[in-house]
Protein backbone atom coordinates (compact mmCIF):
# COMPACT_ATOMS: atom_id res chain seq x y z
CA UNK A 1 0.00 0.00 0.00
CA UNK A 2 2.41 2.62 1.21
CA UNK A 3 5.40 3.25 -0.97
CA UNK A 4 8.61 2.89 0.95
CA UNK A 5 10.22 6.21 0.18
CA UNK A 6 11.85 6.54 3.56
CA UNK A 7 15.47 7.36 3.09
CA UNK A 8 17.17 4.38 4.68
CA UNK A 9 19.41 5.44 7.51
CA UNK A 10 22.93 5.06 6.28
CA UNK A 11 25.48 2.85 7.97
CA UNK A 12 27.06 6.00 9.38
CA UNK A 13 23.87 7.06 11.20
CA UNK A 14 23.42 3.54 12.55
CA UNK A 15 27.02 3.52 13.69
CA UNK A 16 26.68 6.83 15.52
CA UNK A 17 23.47 5.62 17.18
CA UNK A 18 25.19 2.54 18.55
CA UNK A 19 28.22 4.53 19.61
CA UNK A 20 26.06 6.97 21.63
CA UNK A 21 23.95 4.22 23.19
CA UNK A 22 27.06 2.15 23.90
CA UNK A 23 28.91 4.96 25.67
CA UNK A 24 25.89 5.88 27.81
CA UNK A 25 25.17 2.22 28.63
CA UNK A 26 28.76 1.66 29.75
CA UNK A 27 28.59 4.80 31.90
CA UNK A 28 25.44 3.44 33.52
CA UNK A 29 26.91 0.01 34.19
CA UNK A 30 30.46 0.83 35.30
CA UNK A 31 29.56 1.82 38.89
CA UNK A 32 27.54 -1.36 39.36
CA UNK A 33 30.27 -3.48 37.81
CA UNK A 34 32.92 -1.83 39.99
CA UNK A 35 30.85 -2.31 43.11
CA UNK A 36 30.18 -5.98 42.41
CA UNK A 37 33.72 -7.06 41.48
CA UNK A 38 35.41 -5.05 44.23
CA UNK A 39 33.18 -6.49 46.94
CA UNK A 40 35.31 -9.64 46.67
CA UNK A 41 38.80 -8.11 46.60
CA UNK A 42 41.35 -6.98 49.17
CA UNK A 43 42.14 -3.25 49.45
CA UNK A 44 45.44 -3.42 47.55
CA UNK A 45 43.82 -4.95 44.46
CA UNK A 46 40.93 -2.47 44.56
CA UNK A 47 43.28 0.50 44.51
CA UNK A 48 45.68 -0.94 41.93
CA UNK A 49 43.20 -2.44 39.48
CA UNK A 50 39.68 -1.23 40.26
CA UNK A 51 38.21 -2.48 37.00
CA UNK A 52 39.94 -5.85 36.69
CA UNK A 53 38.49 -9.14 37.81
CA UNK A 54 41.21 -10.81 39.85
CA UNK A 55 40.29 -14.47 40.46
CA UNK A 56 43.54 -15.16 42.34
CA UNK A 57 42.55 -12.80 45.17
CA UNK A 58 38.82 -13.60 45.17
CA UNK A 59 37.48 -13.80 48.71
CA UNK A 60 34.11 -13.86 50.44
CA UNK A 61 35.63 -12.62 53.71
CA UNK A 62 34.78 -8.97 53.22
CA UNK A 63 31.21 -9.62 52.19
CA UNK A 64 30.80 -11.90 55.18
CA UNK A 65 32.36 -9.25 57.41
CA UNK A 66 29.84 -6.73 56.09
CA UNK A 67 26.93 -9.12 56.71
CA UNK A 68 28.02 -9.82 60.26
CA UNK A 69 29.33 -6.30 60.98
CA UNK A 70 28.69 -5.04 64.49
CA UNK A 71 28.52 -1.49 63.11
CA UNK A 72 25.61 -2.19 60.79
CA UNK A 73 23.35 -5.19 61.16
CA UNK A 74 22.21 -5.37 57.56
CA UNK A 75 19.80 -8.27 58.03
CA UNK A 76 17.97 -6.43 60.81
CA UNK A 77 17.90 -3.31 58.62
CA UNK A 78 16.33 -5.29 55.77
CA UNK A 79 13.67 -6.60 58.14
CA UNK A 80 12.87 -3.24 59.74
CA UNK A 81 12.77 -1.38 56.44
CA UNK A 82 10.53 -4.04 54.93
CA UNK A 83 8.24 -3.79 57.95
CA UNK A 84 8.02 -0.03 57.41
CA UNK A 85 7.25 -0.54 53.72
CA UNK A 86 4.43 -3.00 54.49
CA UNK A 87 2.86 -1.04 57.36
CA UNK A 88 3.03 2.32 55.57
CA UNK A 89 1.42 0.78 52.49
CA UNK A 90 -1.43 -0.68 54.57
CA UNK A 91 -2.11 2.55 56.45
CA UNK A 92 -1.78 4.62 53.31
CA UNK A 93 -4.40 2.54 51.48
CA UNK A 94 -6.76 2.36 54.48
CA UNK A 95 -6.66 6.14 54.83
CA UNK A 96 -6.53 7.19 51.19
CA UNK A 97 -9.06 4.94 49.51
CA UNK A 98 -12.16 6.12 51.45
CA UNK A 99 -11.30 9.80 51.24
CA UNK A 100 -10.53 9.47 47.52
CA UNK A 101 -13.95 7.87 47.09
CA UNK A 102 -15.63 10.75 48.89
CA UNK A 103 -13.73 13.22 46.69
CA UNK A 104 -14.49 11.36 43.48
CA UNK A 105 -18.21 11.08 44.20
CA UNK A 106 -18.62 14.50 45.79
CA UNK A 107 -20.08 17.40 43.89
CA UNK A 108 -19.71 20.29 46.31
CA UNK A 109 -16.96 22.87 46.73
CA UNK A 110 -16.02 21.08 49.96
CA UNK A 111 -14.95 18.04 48.01
CA UNK A 112 -12.88 20.11 45.60
CA UNK A 113 -11.29 21.86 48.58
CA UNK A 114 -10.47 18.48 50.09
CA UNK A 115 -8.73 17.40 46.88
CA UNK A 116 -6.78 20.67 46.69
CA UNK A 117 -5.72 20.31 50.32
CA UNK A 118 -4.08 16.98 49.65
CA UNK A 119 -2.71 17.87 46.21
CA UNK A 120 -0.99 20.95 47.66
CA UNK A 121 1.20 18.42 49.44
CA UNK A 122 2.67 17.44 46.07
CA UNK A 123 4.45 20.78 45.87
CA UNK A 124 5.66 20.93 49.44
CA UNK A 125 9.17 19.58 49.88
CA UNK A 126 8.96 17.01 52.66
CA UNK A 127 12.19 18.23 54.25
CA UNK A 128 10.63 21.66 54.75
CA UNK A 129 8.00 20.34 57.13
CA UNK A 130 10.32 17.85 58.77
CA UNK A 131 11.67 20.25 61.38
CA UNK A 132 8.28 21.30 62.80
CA UNK A 133 7.11 17.68 62.46
CA UNK A 134 9.75 16.81 65.05
CA UNK A 135 8.05 19.17 67.51
CA UNK A 136 4.56 17.89 66.74
CA UNK A 137 5.80 14.33 67.30
CA UNK A 138 7.50 15.40 70.51
CA UNK A 139 4.19 16.81 71.77
CA UNK A 140 2.49 13.54 70.86
CA UNK A 141 5.28 11.64 72.62
CA UNK A 142 6.11 9.80 69.39
CA UNK A 143 9.52 11.23 68.49
CA UNK A 144 12.26 8.58 68.06
CA UNK A 145 9.59 5.87 67.91
CA UNK A 146 8.46 3.54 65.16
CA UNK A 147 4.79 4.67 65.35
CA UNK A 148 5.90 8.29 64.98
CA UNK A 149 7.96 7.49 61.90
CA UNK A 150 5.15 5.45 60.36
CA UNK A 151 2.70 8.28 61.01
CA UNK A 152 4.90 10.76 59.14
CA UNK A 153 5.77 8.40 56.29
CA UNK A 154 2.08 7.59 55.83
CA UNK A 155 1.19 11.28 55.70
CA UNK A 156 3.92 11.81 53.13
CA UNK A 157 2.36 9.19 50.83
CA UNK A 158 -1.17 10.66 51.01
CA UNK A 159 -0.98 13.40 48.32
CA UNK A 160 0.11 11.18 45.43
CA UNK A 161 -2.10 8.31 46.55
CA UNK A 162 -5.29 10.33 46.98
CA UNK A 163 -4.62 12.12 43.70
CA UNK A 164 -4.27 8.85 41.76
CA UNK A 165 -7.08 7.05 43.60
CA UNK A 166 -9.64 9.79 43.03
CA UNK A 167 -8.62 10.11 39.36
CA UNK A 168 -9.16 6.36 38.99
CA UNK A 169 -12.45 6.33 40.91
CA UNK A 170 -13.92 9.00 38.65
CA UNK A 171 -13.74 6.46 35.84
CA UNK A 172 -15.70 3.89 37.88
CA UNK A 173 -19.41 4.09 36.95
CA UNK A 174 -21.81 5.27 39.66
CA UNK A 175 -24.20 2.41 38.85
CA UNK A 176 -22.14 0.21 41.14
CA UNK A 177 -22.69 2.54 44.10
CA UNK A 178 -26.38 2.69 43.33
CA UNK A 179 -26.71 -1.07 43.05
CA UNK A 180 -24.99 -1.45 46.42
CA UNK A 181 -27.27 1.17 47.94
CA UNK A 182 -30.34 -0.69 46.66
CA UNK A 183 -29.06 -3.82 48.36
CA UNK A 184 -29.15 -1.83 51.57
CA UNK A 185 -25.44 -1.32 52.10
CA UNK A 186 -24.46 1.99 53.67
CA UNK A 187 -21.88 4.08 51.80
CA UNK A 188 -18.98 2.87 53.93
CA UNK A 189 -19.79 -0.78 53.42
CA UNK A 190 -20.66 -0.26 49.78
CA UNK A 191 -17.22 1.22 49.25
CA UNK A 192 -15.20 -1.51 50.91
CA UNK A 193 -17.16 -4.45 49.54
CA UNK A 194 -18.08 -3.25 46.04
CA UNK A 195 -15.80 -0.44 44.94
CA UNK A 196 -12.47 -1.19 46.60
CA UNK A 197 -12.07 -4.59 44.90
CA UNK A 198 -12.27 -2.86 41.50
CA UNK A 199 -9.34 -0.61 42.43
CA UNK A 200 -6.75 -3.38 42.16
CA UNK A 201 -4.74 -1.86 39.27
CA UNK A 202 -4.36 1.56 40.86
CA UNK A 203 -3.65 0.04 44.28
CA UNK A 204 -0.87 -2.03 42.70
CA UNK A 205 0.59 1.11 41.13
CA UNK A 206 0.57 2.94 44.44
CA UNK A 207 2.08 0.02 46.34
CA UNK A 208 4.98 -0.08 43.88
CA UNK A 209 5.63 3.69 44.01
CA UNK A 210 5.25 3.95 47.79
CA UNK A 211 7.43 0.92 48.41
CA UNK A 212 10.30 2.43 46.44
CA UNK A 213 9.77 5.74 48.23
CA UNK A 214 9.73 4.32 51.76
CA UNK A 215 12.56 1.87 51.15
CA UNK A 216 14.84 4.62 49.83
CA UNK A 217 13.86 7.41 52.20
CA UNK A 218 16.79 8.67 54.21
CA UNK A 219 16.11 12.09 55.73
CA UNK A 220 12.90 11.21 57.60
CA UNK A 221 14.18 8.07 59.34
CA UNK A 222 17.47 9.83 60.08
CA UNK A 223 15.68 12.71 61.80
CA UNK A 224 12.50 11.14 63.19
CA UNK A 225 14.01 7.88 64.40
CA UNK A 226 17.45 9.38 64.94
CA UNK A 227 20.62 7.57 65.93
CA UNK A 228 19.50 7.71 69.57
CA UNK A 229 16.64 5.29 68.91
CA UNK A 230 19.02 2.56 67.75
CA UNK A 231 16.60 1.73 64.92
CA UNK A 232 18.37 1.69 61.58
CA UNK A 233 16.79 1.38 58.15
CA UNK A 234 18.93 0.32 55.20
CA UNK A 235 19.74 3.93 54.28
CA UNK A 236 20.43 5.28 57.77
CA UNK A 237 22.43 2.13 58.54
CA UNK A 238 24.61 2.58 55.46
CA UNK A 239 25.10 6.23 56.37
CA UNK A 240 26.23 5.28 59.86
CA UNK A 241 28.50 2.48 58.60
CA UNK A 242 30.11 3.97 55.51
CA UNK A 243 30.38 7.55 56.73
CA UNK A 244 32.09 10.25 54.81
CA UNK A 245 35.11 9.61 52.61
CA UNK A 246 35.66 6.19 54.00
CA UNK A 247 38.65 4.91 52.08
CA UNK A 248 38.53 1.36 53.38
CA UNK A 249 36.98 0.03 50.20
CA UNK A 250 36.83 -3.50 51.60
CA UNK A 251 34.07 -2.12 53.84
CA UNK A 252 32.50 0.36 51.42
CA UNK A 253 31.86 -1.90 48.43
CA UNK A 254 30.41 -4.95 50.22
CA UNK A 255 28.16 -2.70 52.35
CA UNK A 256 26.88 -0.79 49.32
CA UNK A 257 26.36 -4.05 47.43
CA UNK A 258 24.23 -5.40 50.28
CA UNK A 259 22.25 -2.16 50.39
CA UNK A 260 21.55 -2.17 46.65
CA UNK A 261 20.79 -5.88 46.26
CA UNK A 262 17.14 -5.98 47.42
CA UNK A 263 16.24 -2.90 45.37
CA UNK A 264 17.79 -4.44 42.25
CA UNK A 265 15.98 -7.75 42.75
CA UNK A 266 12.72 -5.85 43.23
CA UNK A 267 13.45 -3.84 40.09
CA UNK A 268 14.17 -6.88 37.94
CA UNK A 269 11.04 -8.70 39.11
CA UNK A 270 8.71 -5.71 39.02
CA UNK A 271 10.15 -3.67 36.18
CA UNK A 272 7.00 -3.60 34.07
CA UNK A 273 4.86 -2.56 37.03
CA UNK A 274 7.30 0.14 38.08
CA UNK A 275 7.35 1.67 34.62
CA UNK A 276 3.58 1.32 34.25
CA UNK A 277 3.03 2.93 37.63
CA UNK A 278 5.35 5.82 36.86
CA UNK A 279 3.70 6.58 33.57
CA UNK A 280 0.23 6.34 35.11
CA UNK A 281 1.28 8.59 37.97
CA UNK A 282 2.83 11.24 35.74
CA UNK A 283 0.25 11.36 32.96
CA UNK A 284 -2.83 11.59 35.19
CA UNK A 285 -1.82 15.18 35.99
CA UNK B 1 -22.96 3.63 60.22
CA UNK B 2 -25.83 1.67 58.68
CA UNK B 3 -28.90 3.73 57.88
CA UNK B 4 -32.09 2.87 59.68
CA UNK B 5 -34.95 1.93 57.42
CA UNK B 6 -37.81 3.29 59.50
CA UNK B 7 -38.90 6.61 58.03
CA UNK B 8 -38.53 9.28 60.64
CA UNK B 9 -39.78 12.80 60.56
CA UNK B 10 -36.83 15.02 61.16
CA UNK B 11 -36.02 18.56 60.34
CA UNK B 12 -34.21 19.09 57.02
CA UNK B 13 -30.97 20.01 58.75
CA UNK B 14 -30.81 16.79 60.72
CA UNK B 15 -31.60 14.85 57.57
CA UNK B 16 -28.74 16.50 55.76
CA UNK B 17 -26.43 15.72 58.64
CA UNK B 18 -27.36 12.07 58.60
CA UNK B 19 -26.54 11.91 54.92
CA UNK B 20 -23.16 13.45 55.56
CA UNK B 21 -22.11 11.12 58.35
CA UNK B 22 -20.68 8.33 56.14
CA UNK B 23 -18.64 10.81 54.11
CA UNK B 24 -17.25 12.34 57.28
CA UNK B 25 -16.38 8.92 58.66
CA UNK B 26 -14.49 8.11 55.47
CA UNK B 27 -12.66 11.40 55.15
CA UNK B 28 -11.76 12.21 58.75
CA UNK B 29 -8.83 9.81 59.40
CA UNK B 30 -6.86 10.88 56.34
CA UNK B 31 -7.56 14.56 56.97
CA UNK B 32 -6.53 14.23 60.62
CA UNK B 33 -3.21 12.55 59.78
CA UNK B 34 -2.53 15.06 57.03
CA UNK B 35 -3.32 18.02 59.27
CA UNK B 36 -1.11 16.69 62.07
CA UNK B 37 1.87 15.79 59.90
CA UNK B 38 1.68 18.37 57.12
CA UNK B 39 -0.58 21.37 57.59
CA UNK B 40 0.10 22.11 61.27
CA UNK B 41 3.88 21.70 60.79
CA UNK B 42 3.68 24.08 57.82
CA UNK B 43 1.93 26.71 59.95
CA UNK B 44 4.40 26.05 62.75
CA UNK B 45 7.31 26.59 60.34
CA UNK B 46 5.74 29.88 59.32
CA UNK B 47 5.43 31.03 62.94
CA UNK B 48 8.92 29.81 63.91
CA UNK B 49 10.48 31.67 61.01
CA UNK B 50 9.67 34.95 62.79
CA UNK B 51 11.34 33.92 66.05
CA UNK B 52 14.89 33.50 67.28
CA UNK B 53 14.17 30.11 68.83
CA UNK B 54 17.22 27.86 69.12
CA UNK B 55 15.15 24.70 69.34
CA UNK B 56 15.77 23.74 72.95
CA UNK B 57 15.71 26.81 75.20
CA UNK B 58 12.34 27.72 76.65
CA UNK B 59 12.37 31.42 75.91
CA UNK B 60 12.32 32.97 72.48
CA UNK B 61 11.40 36.32 71.00
CA UNK B 62 9.63 37.37 67.88
CA UNK B 63 12.18 39.03 65.66
CA UNK B 64 10.05 40.05 62.71
CA UNK B 65 11.68 39.63 59.33
CA UNK B 66 15.22 39.30 60.71
CA UNK B 67 15.61 35.66 59.73
CA UNK B 68 14.49 36.37 56.19
CA UNK B 69 16.80 39.37 55.90
CA UNK B 70 19.61 37.16 57.15
CA UNK B 71 18.76 34.44 54.65
CA UNK B 72 19.14 36.93 51.80
CA UNK B 73 22.36 38.43 53.19
CA UNK B 74 24.19 35.46 54.65
CA UNK B 75 26.95 34.38 52.22
CA UNK B 76 26.44 30.69 53.13
CA UNK B 77 22.74 30.86 52.34
CA UNK B 78 23.34 32.77 49.12
CA UNK B 79 25.95 30.34 47.84
CA UNK B 80 23.71 27.39 48.74
CA UNK B 81 20.79 29.03 46.96
CA UNK B 82 22.90 29.74 43.87
CA UNK B 83 24.25 26.18 43.73
CA UNK B 84 20.75 24.75 44.23
CA UNK B 85 19.53 26.94 41.37
CA UNK B 86 22.39 25.71 39.17
CA UNK B 87 21.56 22.08 40.05
CA UNK B 88 17.90 22.64 39.25
CA UNK B 89 18.45 24.45 35.94
CA UNK B 90 21.46 22.57 34.56
CA UNK B 91 20.24 19.25 35.94
CA UNK B 92 16.75 19.69 34.47
CA UNK B 93 18.21 20.71 31.12
CA UNK B 94 20.53 17.70 30.87
CA UNK B 95 18.11 15.15 32.35
CA UNK B 96 15.54 16.10 29.74
CA UNK B 97 17.93 16.50 26.79
CA UNK B 98 19.60 13.15 27.44
CA UNK B 99 16.28 11.54 28.36
CA UNK B 100 14.62 12.73 25.15
CA UNK B 101 17.57 11.84 22.91
CA UNK B 102 17.87 8.33 24.34
CA UNK B 103 14.09 7.81 24.22
CA UNK B 104 14.08 8.79 20.53
CA UNK B 105 16.94 6.37 19.84
CA UNK B 106 15.36 3.37 21.59
CA UNK B 107 11.66 3.95 20.94
CA UNK B 108 11.46 1.16 18.38
CA UNK B 109 10.37 -2.37 19.23
CA UNK B 110 12.95 -5.08 19.76
CA UNK B 111 14.82 -6.87 22.47
CA UNK B 112 17.94 -4.73 22.43
CA UNK B 113 15.86 -1.60 23.06
CA UNK B 114 14.13 -3.23 26.03
CA UNK B 115 17.47 -4.20 27.54
CA UNK B 116 18.87 -0.71 26.99
CA UNK B 117 15.77 0.83 28.60
CA UNK B 118 16.43 -1.28 31.70
CA UNK B 119 20.09 -0.26 31.81
CA UNK B 120 19.25 3.46 31.60
CA UNK B 121 16.42 3.34 34.10
CA UNK B 122 17.63 1.10 36.93
CA UNK B 123 19.14 3.84 39.17
CA UNK B 124 15.56 5.02 39.78
CA UNK B 125 15.05 2.25 42.35
CA UNK B 126 18.27 2.92 44.26
CA UNK B 127 18.22 5.55 46.98
CA UNK B 128 20.02 8.81 46.18
CA UNK B 129 22.10 8.42 49.32
CA UNK B 130 23.54 5.12 48.11
CA UNK B 131 24.08 6.47 44.60
CA UNK B 132 26.11 9.28 46.15
CA UNK B 133 28.22 6.77 48.09
CA UNK B 134 28.79 4.66 44.97
CA UNK B 135 29.98 7.64 42.94
CA UNK B 136 32.00 8.92 45.86
CA UNK B 137 33.92 5.63 45.79
CA UNK B 138 34.27 5.96 42.00
CA UNK B 139 35.45 9.58 41.98
CA UNK B 140 37.58 9.68 45.14
CA UNK B 141 41.29 10.59 44.75
CA UNK B 142 42.14 6.87 44.97
CA UNK B 143 38.87 5.79 43.39
CA UNK B 144 38.12 3.68 40.34
CA UNK B 145 37.96 6.52 37.81
CA UNK B 146 41.36 7.91 38.79
CA UNK B 147 42.69 4.34 38.80
CA UNK B 148 41.45 4.02 35.23
CA UNK B 149 43.06 7.34 34.26
CA UNK B 150 46.34 6.20 35.83
CA UNK B 151 46.33 3.00 33.79
CA UNK B 152 46.19 5.17 30.64
CA UNK B 153 49.08 7.21 32.03
CA UNK B 154 46.86 10.23 32.74
CA UNK B 155 47.10 12.41 35.86
CA UNK B 156 44.51 12.06 38.63
CA UNK B 157 41.60 14.51 38.60
CA UNK B 158 40.31 16.33 41.73
CA UNK B 159 36.71 15.20 41.12
CA UNK B 160 35.60 15.74 44.72
CA UNK B 161 38.40 17.88 46.12
CA UNK B 162 38.24 20.94 43.86
CA UNK B 163 35.11 23.14 44.23
CA UNK B 164 34.38 23.46 40.50
CA UNK B 165 35.00 19.78 39.84
CA UNK B 166 32.92 18.82 42.88
CA UNK B 167 29.95 20.89 41.66
CA UNK B 168 30.21 19.25 38.25
CA UNK B 169 30.44 15.82 39.91
CA UNK B 170 27.26 16.47 41.91
CA UNK B 171 25.34 17.52 38.80
CA UNK B 172 26.75 14.62 36.78
CA UNK B 173 25.70 12.12 39.47
CA UNK B 174 22.20 13.60 39.63
CA UNK B 175 21.79 13.48 35.84
CA UNK B 176 23.24 9.95 35.74
CA UNK B 177 20.64 8.72 38.21
CA UNK B 178 17.66 10.76 37.04
CA UNK B 179 17.55 10.94 33.24
CA UNK B 180 16.18 7.38 33.02
CA UNK B 181 13.00 8.56 34.73
CA UNK B 182 12.57 11.37 32.16
CA UNK B 183 13.37 8.89 29.39
CA UNK B 184 10.58 6.56 30.53
CA UNK B 185 8.01 9.37 30.36
CA UNK B 186 9.28 10.51 26.94
CA UNK B 187 9.11 6.90 25.70
CA UNK B 188 5.50 6.62 26.85
CA UNK B 189 4.73 9.85 25.00
CA UNK B 190 6.50 8.81 21.81
CA UNK B 191 4.70 5.47 21.79
CA UNK B 192 1.31 7.18 22.11
CA UNK B 193 1.76 9.06 18.81
CA UNK B 194 -0.46 7.36 16.20
CA UNK B 195 1.55 5.50 13.54
CA UNK B 196 -0.59 6.94 10.73
CA UNK B 197 1.02 10.35 11.22
CA UNK B 198 4.45 8.91 10.51
CA UNK B 199 3.13 6.92 7.58
CA UNK B 200 1.61 10.03 6.04
CA UNK B 201 4.83 11.95 6.58
CA UNK B 202 6.84 9.14 5.03
CA UNK B 203 4.63 9.27 1.95
CA UNK B 204 5.33 13.01 1.78
CA UNK B 205 9.02 12.18 1.84
CA UNK B 206 9.85 13.67 5.24
CA UNK B 207 13.13 12.50 6.74
CA UNK B 208 13.36 10.82 10.12
CA UNK B 209 14.66 14.02 11.68
CA UNK B 210 11.88 16.12 10.12
CA UNK B 211 9.30 13.65 11.41
CA UNK B 212 10.75 13.88 14.89
CA UNK B 213 10.85 17.69 14.79
CA UNK B 214 7.41 18.33 13.37
CA UNK B 215 5.35 15.34 14.56
CA UNK B 216 6.84 13.82 17.70
CA UNK B 217 7.98 16.92 19.57
CA UNK B 218 4.74 18.96 19.21
CA UNK B 219 2.55 15.95 20.01
CA UNK B 220 4.40 15.09 23.20
CA UNK B 221 4.36 18.68 24.50
CA UNK B 222 2.47 17.66 27.67
CA UNK B 223 5.24 15.18 28.50
CA UNK B 224 7.77 18.03 28.38
CA UNK B 225 5.68 19.93 30.93
CA UNK B 226 5.44 17.01 33.34
CA UNK B 227 9.13 16.21 32.95
CA UNK B 228 10.31 19.78 33.45
CA UNK B 229 8.08 20.47 36.46
CA UNK B 230 8.84 17.19 38.22
CA UNK B 231 12.59 17.49 37.64
CA UNK B 232 12.82 21.16 38.68
CA UNK B 233 10.76 20.64 41.84
CA UNK B 234 12.65 17.43 42.63
CA UNK B 235 16.12 18.92 42.17
CA UNK B 236 15.37 21.98 44.32
CA UNK B 237 15.18 19.47 47.18
CA UNK B 238 18.57 17.92 46.39
CA UNK B 239 20.17 16.73 49.60
CA UNK B 240 20.81 13.00 50.03
CA UNK B 241 23.15 12.71 47.07
CA UNK B 242 25.16 15.76 48.14
CA UNK B 243 25.47 14.43 51.67
CA UNK B 244 26.95 11.12 50.57
CA UNK B 245 28.95 12.34 47.56
CA UNK B 246 30.69 15.46 48.91
CA UNK B 247 29.08 16.21 52.29
CA UNK B 248 28.69 19.78 51.06
CA UNK B 249 32.43 20.18 50.54
CA UNK B 250 35.07 21.06 49.61
CA UNK B 251 34.86 24.18 51.79
CA UNK B 252 31.05 24.24 51.65
CA UNK B 253 31.02 24.73 47.86
CA UNK B 254 28.41 22.04 47.20
CA UNK B 255 25.97 22.80 50.02
CA UNK B 256 22.36 23.02 48.88
CA UNK B 257 19.39 24.81 50.44
CA UNK B 258 18.06 21.69 52.15
CA UNK B 259 21.57 20.92 53.40
CA UNK B 260 21.63 24.38 55.01
CA UNK B 261 18.14 24.07 56.43
CA UNK B 262 18.87 20.79 58.17
CA UNK B 263 22.25 21.97 59.38
CA UNK B 264 20.87 25.24 60.81
CA UNK B 265 17.86 23.55 62.38
CA UNK B 266 19.75 20.77 64.13
CA UNK B 267 23.52 21.14 64.24
CA UNK B 268 23.61 24.94 64.47
CA UNK B 269 20.55 25.26 66.77
CA UNK B 270 19.14 28.13 64.73
CA UNK B 271 15.65 26.82 64.32
CA UNK B 272 14.01 30.10 63.43
CA UNK B 273 16.60 30.73 60.73
CA UNK B 274 16.17 27.20 59.37
CA UNK B 275 12.41 27.67 59.29
CA UNK B 276 12.73 30.96 57.39
CA UNK B 277 14.88 29.27 54.74
CA UNK B 278 12.30 26.46 54.56
CA UNK B 279 9.52 28.92 53.86
CA UNK B 280 11.59 30.62 51.14
CA UNK B 281 12.25 27.24 49.52
CA UNK B 282 8.58 26.36 49.75
CA UNK B 283 7.48 29.58 48.05
CA UNK B 284 10.12 29.24 45.31
CA UNK B 285 9.11 25.62 44.69
CA UNK B 286 5.41 26.44 44.48
CA UNK B 287 5.97 29.46 42.22
CA UNK B 288 8.26 27.51 39.86
CA UNK B 289 5.96 24.50 39.78
CA UNK B 290 2.85 26.54 38.99
CA UNK B 291 4.69 29.04 36.78
CA UNK B 292 6.26 26.42 34.52
CA UNK B 293 2.95 24.61 34.27
CA UNK B 294 1.15 27.76 33.13
CA UNK B 295 3.85 28.79 30.64
CA UNK B 296 3.97 25.30 29.16
CA UNK B 297 0.16 25.14 28.93
CA UNK B 298 0.38 28.15 26.61
CA UNK B 299 3.15 26.53 24.60
CA UNK B 300 1.17 23.30 24.34
CA UNK B 301 -1.80 25.22 23.00
CA UNK B 302 0.46 26.84 20.39
CA UNK B 303 2.01 23.49 19.47
CA UNK B 304 -1.40 21.99 18.83
CA UNK B 305 -2.58 24.94 16.70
Amino acid sequence: MIRQTRNRPSALVGGIRWLVLGVVAITMLIPMYTMVINAFKPQKDIIESPLLITPQSFTLDFLWAAITSSKFNVIAAYGITLLFVVVVNIFCILLSAPVAYVIARGRSKWHLGLLLLFVSGLFIPGQVTLIPVVFVLRMLGLINTIPGFILFETAATLPVTIFLFSAYLRSVPRDIDEAAALDGAGPVRAFWSCIFPIMKPVVATIVVLNSIGVWNDFVSPQIILGPSSGIYTVTTGVYAAVGQFSTDYTQVFPTLLLAVLPAMVFFIVMQRHIIGGLVAGATKG
Amino acid sequence: MSSTIAPQRRSGAAQRWRRRVPGLIMATPAVAVFLAMFVIPMILAGVLSFTDWTGYSLNFDFVGWDNYARAFRNPRSISAAVFTGVIALVGTLFCNLVGLAIAALISGPGRSNTILRTIFFYPYVISSLIIGFIWSAMLAPTGAVNGMLASFGLPAMPFLTDPTFAKASVIFTIVWSHFGFNMILFLAGIKSVPAEYYEAATVDGASRWQQFRSITVPLIAPVFTVNIVLTLVGLLKAYDVVLSLTDGGPAGSTQTIVYQILKDSFANSALGFGAAQSIVLLIVTAVIGLGVTLVRRRAEQKAVD
